[in-house]
């Protein structure tokens, strides 16, 4: 099409150049310094933990955000991105985690949505059908489908389809935002091979995961970047899974301060615990007044174990033994009756009642305690207990009449917590305790799981948060793959944790953990 | 023009496609399951009651469908995007006693009318649309709200009497020998034009495709630049102009005078015949051929039941029969692709 130069890297300027780029919001600086240089027809990763500001990053390449410092050239001139509409006229193209489809339209009708090419009124299906047919050889999609509605595709196809909607539009740079996180091992082959033609065809393609493993089937080059900085740029064979995490985490030591509890009985007991399509063969055991943290990322089947020991799911085999019974707890209600509580991870949607005052919000699962007779709520002792708790938990509000709606996401964190706490649990599930918490409401429900299992609850955090587990945990077990790969004491170093959950083959920590240098 | 040129090589290499691997199919599955049930009644009826397939009955029917059809078509667009509209009859209330009273009152031709209840209709319709767009509240509430709003303004016109002496100038809508040519009402046969010209612009049009997008994900169709606002406002401004014209037709197939109760129960008939017609309430999904095969099979159960001598309210219990079935196919669809 264009002049695209065919993979020898000195020639000609690079595809994209961001250099000096800072952001800040508020007070917060999201973006300290960033520098990125991507070659035309390579596969560039873009690596960090949550909150090292590659978002941010991308945000500014795809005009949904404007840098406050740092140029951008794109085919070695100089460019201003003031808006997405900037972009995509400069041939940037995003694929978001999220896919924006229609289901109900067909495959191709998504192409083209919002960008028909029209005859009159009516959508001039002979003009779209030449580019509609290139797009799906393109992404590899089989040309019998472009009539199917999109709801009947898999998950994988409709990945395609985004990446095919992308390409509608002349495309030079295509960002992939965590493409792989939904995909099953053999769909992700199926998107590497889309990714490695778009590369052949002199597409930059900037590629977002957090799958460290599997980059180094894809990508050519890779940016690393930690606490709103570039840390590091170089070609990916220079390094090994080991050597990322550690440059992502910055060879941070952990600082989590662990008095040796006595542990009491067994409160919870899993062995070869199995669920279809989650996960498989794990086995824990959980006593009272233990922490144990399931740390993976997203989508490695940590989060459904905890919702199969709260009865939100049916484990498809293996032994589960909770609180001294053997039965799986069919449902949430069955297994509140035996003390197991549960914080759920959507607090938006599955927690919390948002237009309902904090009181209620706090008794709404112990109404049982209220009454002097059953069925029979009494206010009196529903302020006494949430007051009780308020002050117990630190939460800042003027009083329990407040609708949790209008709390902050800390605040109202505590509040759902607070509401699993009215009566001690004997098991307390928590589920990304603290995400879009601020540090200070971090710091303060951490204290308040400590103070838990301190009076004898076992608690199982599940998180992403490698922070977090390191802080409040005994012992964390990192899953990878809907497998638990490892078990790791919480003095383990950040990177051992990260390479473990991301799938690092070696397992040695390099000599020289942390400190890096620019290599380019 | 252009095409004429050898320019576009790689367009005719593979410009075999026809728009038949393009589209969706032409019928769905659910339009001819409807089909069939009807032709099965319609079978069944001239059976048992020999007097059903006669032009003297199936002409009364059709001029009852037409106005459920018409508004159905509307009443389509609106759920396509997933919304509703529960006003539609007090918006034909409000535009046949105003048309009714200036009948009386002045002698004006029939098309200025015709046009003056569909303005008012139109104007009713696009209240709805402008609330419904620009305040983000959910549909149901807006015109649950509109509703009591035009019942109120259609009362004050009423003024606590009946419109009586309403002269003929709209019998070409009629059940008379004015209101059909070879035997087809002209109700029926305007009600089935709306239809073809819905699904032409549902179907081929940019802008009816658009709003398959717009109930299908309302952010995602911001996002891929379409105005989902203006639309909206289009949407209910049709149904209402619908509304309008489908006034019209009550008007003239009713006596010479009009009461209070004009129109009452008719926005639940046209949403049944919608969801009967395998439009999703969930929106993204629907047809307006549906809509016409639902509004029949209602009314089709409706008079079956009266001629058939059987007690009346059997007829509620198959129309609700026939609804449960239909939202209840629709969500056990939604569940199984979900869970896919």
């Amino acid at each position: 099409m264009t002049d695209t130069a065919h993979r020898p890297a000195a020639a000609g300027p690079p595809r994209l150049e961001m250099q000096g780029i800072a952001k800040r919001y508020g007070g917060v600086r999201a973006i300290r310094h960033a520098d990125i240089t991507v070659r035309p027809g390579t596969v560039h990763a873009l690596v960090g933990e949550n909150g090292a500001g590659k978002s941010t990053l991308i945000k500014i390449l795809s005009g949904a955000e404007q840098a406050d410092e740092g140029t951008i050239a794109i085919d070695g001139s100089p460019v201003s991105i003031g808006a997405t509409t900037d972009a995509i006229a400069l041939g940037v193209q995003t694929v978001y985690q999220e896919p924006q489809l229609f289901p109900e339209l067909t495959v191709a009708e998504n192409f083209f949505v919002g960008r028909e090419i029209t005859r009159g009124p009516a959508i001039d299906w002979r003009a779209q059908a030449p580019r509609m047919l290139e797009l799906l050889d393109t992404v590899g999609l089989d040309r019998g489908l472009a009539s199917q509605p999109l709801g009947s595709l898999s998950i994988a196809k409709q990945q395609q389809v985004s990446i095919a909607k992308a390409l509608l539009e002349q495309a030079s740079i295509l960002i992939l935002d965590e493409p792989s996180a939904i995909l099953t091992d053999a769909e992700i082959e199926v998107l590497f091979g889309v990714v490695r033609r778009l590369a052949a065809d002199g597409v930059s393609i900037i590629y977002i995961s957090h799958r460290l493993d599997e980059l180094f089937r894809i990508a050519d080059e890779v940016t690393i970047m930690r606490d709103g900085e570039t840390v590091s740029s170089q070609p990916i064979g220079e390094l090994t899974v080991r050597e990322i995490a550690e440059r992502m985490v910055g060879g941070a030591i952990s600082e989590g301060h662990h008095e040796d509890r006595e542990h009491g009985e067994p409160v919870l007991e899993l062995e070869s615990l199995s669920l279809d399509g989650a996960f498989e063969d794990v086995t824990l055991t959980l006593r009272a007044g233990e922490v144990v943290g399931l740390y993976g990322l997203v989508g490695s089947g940590a989060a459904e174990v905890g919702e199969v020991v709260y009865g939100m799911r049916r484990a498809t085999s293996g032994r589960l033994r909770a609180v001294g019974d053997d039965r799986h707890p069919a449902s949430p209600s069955a297994a509140k009756r035996r003390g197991i509580r549960m914080v759920p991870a959507n607090r938006a949607s599955q927690g919390s009642f948002s237009f309902q005052p904090i009181a209620f919000n706090i008794t709404v699962g112990s109404l049982g305690l209220l009454g002097k007779a059953p069925g029979w709520v009494s206010p009196r002792a529903e302020r006494r207990i949430s007051d009780d708790l308020i002050r117990r938990l630190a939460v800042k509000t003027p009083s329990g009449r407040q609708p949790i709606g209008a709390m902050s996401g800390g605040n109202a964190q505590k509040v759902v917590l607070a509401r699993q706490i009215v009566e001690q649990p004997k098991l307390l599930v928590l589920a990304e305790p603290t995400q879009g918490v601020d540090v200070g409401a971090k710091e303060e429900i951490h204290r308040i799981v400590a103070d838990l299992a301190e009076r004898g609850t076992a608690v199982l955090v599940i998180t992403t948060d490698l922070a977090e587990v390191q802080r409040i945990a005994d012992r964390i077990l990192v899953f990878r793959a809907g497998r638990v790969a490892r078990e790791l004491p919480p003095t383990a170093s950040q990177a051992s944790l990260l390479a473990a959950a991301a799938g690092a083959i070696d397992d040695e920590p390099t000599p020289m953990p942390g400190t890096t240098e620019e290599a380019a | 023009m252009t095409a004429t040129a050898p320019a576009p090589a790689p367009a005719s290499a593979s410009g075999q496609v026809s728009l038949r691997r393009i589209l969706p199919p032409v019928v769905t599955g659910q339009e001819l399951v409807l089909l069939g049930v009807l032709v099965v009644l319609w079978v069944l009826l001239g059976i048992f009651t020999p007097a059903f397939l006669t032009p003297g009955s199936i002409g009364p029917l059709l001029v009852q469908v037409a106005p459920i059809a018409l508004i159905g078509v509307g009443m389509t667009f609106v759920i396509i995007t997933a919304g509703i509209d529960v006003s539609v009859a007090a918006t034909i209330m409000v535009s046949a006693v105003v048309t009714a009273r200036v009948l009386v009152a002045a002698d004006v031709p029939a098309v200025l009318a015709v046009l003056l209840a569909i303005a008012i209709g139109a104007l009713l319709g696009t209240v709805n649309g402008v609330l419904i767009a620009y305040g983000r509240v959910h549909p149901i509430i807006i015109t649950f709200g509109t509703a009591n709003l035009f019942q109120w303004l259609g009362l004050r016109v009423f003024d606590s009497s009946t419109v009586n002496g309403i002269p003929g100038t709209l019998d070409f809508f009629g059940r008379g020998a004015a209101g059909s040519t070879l035997g087809v009402p002209h109700s029926f046969a305007i009600a089935v034009v709306a239809v073809a010209v819905a699904w032409w612009f549902l179907r081929y049009a940019k802008a009816g495709r658009n709003l398959y997008a717009i109930g299908g994900n309302q952010n995602a169709a911001r996002l891929a630049g379409i105005k989902v606002q203006p639309r909206l406002v289009w949407v209910y401004g049709i149904t209402g102009a619908l509304a309008g014209l489908a006034a019209c037709m009550i008007i003239a197939t009713g006596t010479s005078s009009l009461d209070q109760s004009v129109g009452s129960g008719k926005e639940l008939q046209v949403i049944a015949a919608v969801v009967i017609g395998g439009t999703s309430i969930l929106g993204g999904r629907g047809s307006v051929v549906g809509t016409m095969l639902g509004a029949l099979l209602v009314q089709t159960v409706v008079s079956g039941v009266t001629q058939l001598g059987w007690p009346t309210q059997l007829g509620f219990l198959f129309v609700g029969i026939c609804i449960l079935i239909a939202v209840g196919t629709d969500l056990i669809r939604e569940r199984a692709r979900r869970r896919a």
